[in-house]
């Protein structure tokens, strides 16, 4: 194994006992500097204050696997060659995820991170005449695009787990241009099983066959729920229904923007056309691949973040704060107060947790899945800035 | 500073360079453990990939970004945990970066997934079904590409003569447009418009049709060594209808590593800015982007390497009785007097790619980037065989 983490870390002798420290974790590129006899970086240069706890942008602590950087460093080589011309090239990327989907290359479009997918999406299948239909809380993008077009939205409540209320959903799917399906659901965390997300495609596709549904998958790597499955099947079933995946979050790579949607072919040739010209850089293609290639590694991410996960929503329960389920990498807290006045006074002891998420900005806080030890240590300014609820 | 030959480049790669070029510095115990863990990488990264035909038909620059530039990365990213995080921050960075080099303001900087993303949001912005686009025909083909996605009309304007942009023609045509693309030096032609020109361009435009935003797209402008040129940022700064774009895939060496910016007055960068932000933006690419617009003795270095190879290649061909346009940019734009697709696949077959059709030229002109001098003395010889030139005449 090479640069594992923990044999960098030896290698620096820098490992402590126990799970990394993140002061160790945001020195490396110090160290790294140090190392490459490097000029000497700048503050900002380093990816951020040894002390900060930064669990705000649901990214994965550790970064990409060993498997991905080893290829990102090889591929120093081809920096100056396009994406098309690198080895390994887009195509080469594409017909990995197809493979690894076993799908076709034709079912697989590239995005600068899904961020560019759902964009695209927002404009191939809405008009001023043909809504957007999203959850209120979701992931915004789909939202912020529609309006920039002037696309009308509607927005439907999540249920009070914090899940999309597919019954309502479905309603005001008819006669949409697209209904944007986040599962797990970005800021609440819930997810729908398999079964739930099949009958309400066929509900929407029976109701509103002309209405496109994007499925967004960006938390896939990190579900554990045993009734969830991909909705694959059902995109390569459905003409105008397609997902969306990530390699922002279990992959690590938020950096280095590589997302991908797949679908039928000719949903999918759209989504080619609109692509950003060259919207994947030609070492995030080289890391994307090993990442694609090492499934293991995604796999042990998911034990290990699913672990973070159940010590992270003991403590706020064990604080008595309820805590929505989630199968993703943070956690939506009914902290009771406004997530505003918390996150400042977090931010006062250097822990960075998400900002606000209307209509839950008053109510609740979303808190991203660092380290453990990371946990351990926003564990503690969590009790002291919430106290115990009172009952 | 890049004298190595290309052979040397590839039997040893750029990250292992990187490395050996690193053990020489410090002698500390623990540094050399640091320098271990590097080791393991670059030991491994060591399977060399089988050889390729010479690539001569993207424009790319052959040496890729400078080594000071590439340390940076392979610093900042240490062993790849901010790799992971949104890159936020550095974005800031980067347009501060790029604010000092032209001595302005952050507000006047945007940046993108290429230069491709930014002149997308300028035809995005500043264009409609009723405020068309003019373009050279032939010029870099983006903005009409994109027009044609959104519904934007295309203007396009015949090169003149001498296959320059017919300046003129397309400031007639500029009138009630939403945007006038210019590319200068222009792709594929290679050809440049000299300042007065550019200028007097401008003013014409602004006068007759006020409301056309004026897209100058200066994608080669670290190659051009005629001394008529001038950029037009200054003009770009102050005045909210004209824009600058440039490119880190050039003479940067960064194709694919997809930085662009773009130059202009506040007020317009906020709205190409409003369109799509930095979400396309990779942290390599920041990381390279700053230490690479800080080090101004590299690429005039590259200008001086590409200016050398460039002149070799024209030369070659005017003996062969093969005339190129005055390039001014890392390509040729060569009349073979033949189609270019006979010639490409010929060369293809010999080891070497040069550039698709562009049409209307695809029955005489092919277009030919410059490699590193070493490549192109070998891709003379083939181009000779193609033609049928002999050796001694060339």
């Amino acid at each position: 194994m090479l640069l594992s983490r923990r044999s960098f870390l030896d290698a620096v002798g820098l490992r402590e006992a126990g799970p990394l420290s993140p002061a160790v974790v945001a020195a490396r590129g110090r160290e790294a500097a140090v190392a490459a006899g490097a000029p000497a970086l700048g503050a900002t240069d380093l990816p951020g204050d040894p002390a900060e706890i930064r669990i705000s942008s649901n990214e994965n602590p550790l970064g990409p696997g060993p498997a991905a950087m080893r290829a990102f460093v090889r591929a120093f080589e081809d920096a100056g060659r396009y994406p098309t011309n690198a080895r390994p090239s887009m195509a080469e990327l594409r017909h990995t995820v197809a493979r690894r989907l076993s799908v076709r290359p034709e079912n697989v479009a590239l995005g600068a991170g899904s961020w560019e997918l759902l964009r695209t999406a927002v404009r191939l299948y809405t008009s001023s005449s043909r809504h957007l239909v999203t959850a209120s809380p979701s992931f915004e993008q789909p939202e912020t695009m529609a309006e920039q077009i002037g696309s009308p939205v509607r927005r439907v409540p999540v249920d009070t787990d914090g899940r999309l209320d597919i019954d309502r959903m479905a309603q005001a799917a008819r006669w949409a241009g697209l209904v944007f399906f986040c599962n797990p659901n970005n800021p609440t965390g819930g997810v729908h099983g398999a079964r739930a997300v099949a009958d309400f495609v066929t509900r929407v596709r029976r109701e509103s066959p002309e209405t496109a549904i994007l499925i967004d998958e960006a938390y896939h790597d990190y579900v554990t729920d045993a009734d969830y499955a991909t909705a694959l099947p059902l995109a390569l079933e459905h003409p105008n229904v397609f997902i969306t995946r990530t390699l922002s979050k279990a992959y690590g790579m938020a950096g280095l923007r590589v997302g991908y949607a797949v679908g039928q072919a000719r949903t999918i040739e759209a989504f080619n056309r609109w692509a950003i010209t060259f919207n994947q850089n030609s070492l995030s293609v080289a890391a994307a691949v090993a990442s694609l290639e090492d499934p293991e590694h995604i796999a042990k991410e998911r034990a290990r973040n699913a672990e973070v996960r159940r010590f992270t929503a003991t403590l706020f329960q064990d604080l008595g704060y309820r805590v929505l389920p989630s199968d993703t990498n943070f956690v939506l807290v009914e902290i009771g107060r406004p997530a505003r006045d918390f996150r400042e006074a977090c931010a006062k002891h250097r822990v960075l947790v998400g900002r606000d998420f209307p209509p839950f900005g008053q109510t609740h806080t979303r808190v991203s899945l660092g380290t453990l030890d990371e946990m351990k240590r926003a564990g503690s300014v969590f009790a002291e800035v919430l106290g115990k609820r009172q009952k | 500073m890049r004298a190595r030959s290309r052979s040397t480049e590839e039997a040893m790669p750029l990250s292992r360079r990187a490395f050996v070029k690193a053990l020489g510095i410090g002698s500390a115990g623990v540094f050399a453990a640091r320098r271990d863990a590097w080791a393991e990488v670059a030991a491994q990264a060591t399977s060399a990939p089988p050889p390729r035909p010479l690539l001569l038909h993207n424009n790319e620059n052959p040496l890729g970004p400078g080594q000071a530039a590439l340390d940076a990365l392979r610093s900042a990213l240490g062993a790849g945990e901010p790799a992971g995080r949104y890159v936020f921050s550095r974005v800031g960075e980067l347009h501060q970066a790029i604010a000092e080099r032209f001595a302005t303001r952050p507000e006047n900087v945007v940046t993108g997934c290429g230069s491709t993303q930014i002149l997308r949001a300028a035809v995005q912005m500043f264009t409609s079904p009723t405020r068309p686009l003019v373009a050279g025909d032939l010029t870099y083909e983006e903005c009409a590409g994109y027009a044609e996605l959104i519904g934007t009309p295309v203007r396009a304007v015949p090169l003149d003569r001498a296959l320059k942009l017919d300046l003129p023609a397309m400031a007639d045509a500029a009138k009630g447009a939403g945007v006038v693309f210019l590319n200068n030096p222009n792709n594929p032609t290679a050809t440049l418009h000299g300042a007065d020109a550019v200028g007097g361009f401008i003013d014409r435009v602004l006068t007759a049709s006020p409301d056309t935003t004026i897209l100058i797209d200066e994608a080669y402008h670290d190659y051009v060594t005629d001394p008529s040129h001038q950029t037009q940022v200054k003009t770009a700064l102050r005045n909210p209808r004209v824009i600058v774009a440039r490119t880190f895939s050039k003479a940067h060496g960064m194709a694919g590593m997809r930085v662009g910016y773009a130059l202009g007055h506040p007020d317009t960068i906020r709205r190409l800015e409003s369109w799509e932000g930095s979400n396309a933006l990779n942290v390599a690419g920041l990381v390279v982007a700053i230490a690479s617009i800080r080090d101004q003795a590299r690429l005039d270095a590259e200008r001086d390497r590409n200016t050398q190879a460039r002149q070799f290649t024209i030369d070659w061909f005017a003996r062969a009785g093969f005339p190129a346009t005055d390039s001014q940019t890392n390509f040729l734009f060569v009349n073979i007097k033949r189609p270019a697709r006979e010639f490409r696949d010929a060369c293809r077959a010999q080891g070497v790619v040069v550039a698709r059709d562009f049409p209307p030229f695809e029955k005489s002109h092919v277009r030919i980037s410059i490699g590193t001098l070493d490549e192109m003395k070998q891709a003379v010889d083939v181009f000779g065989k193609v033609l049928g030139v002999k050796a001694k005449a060339a």
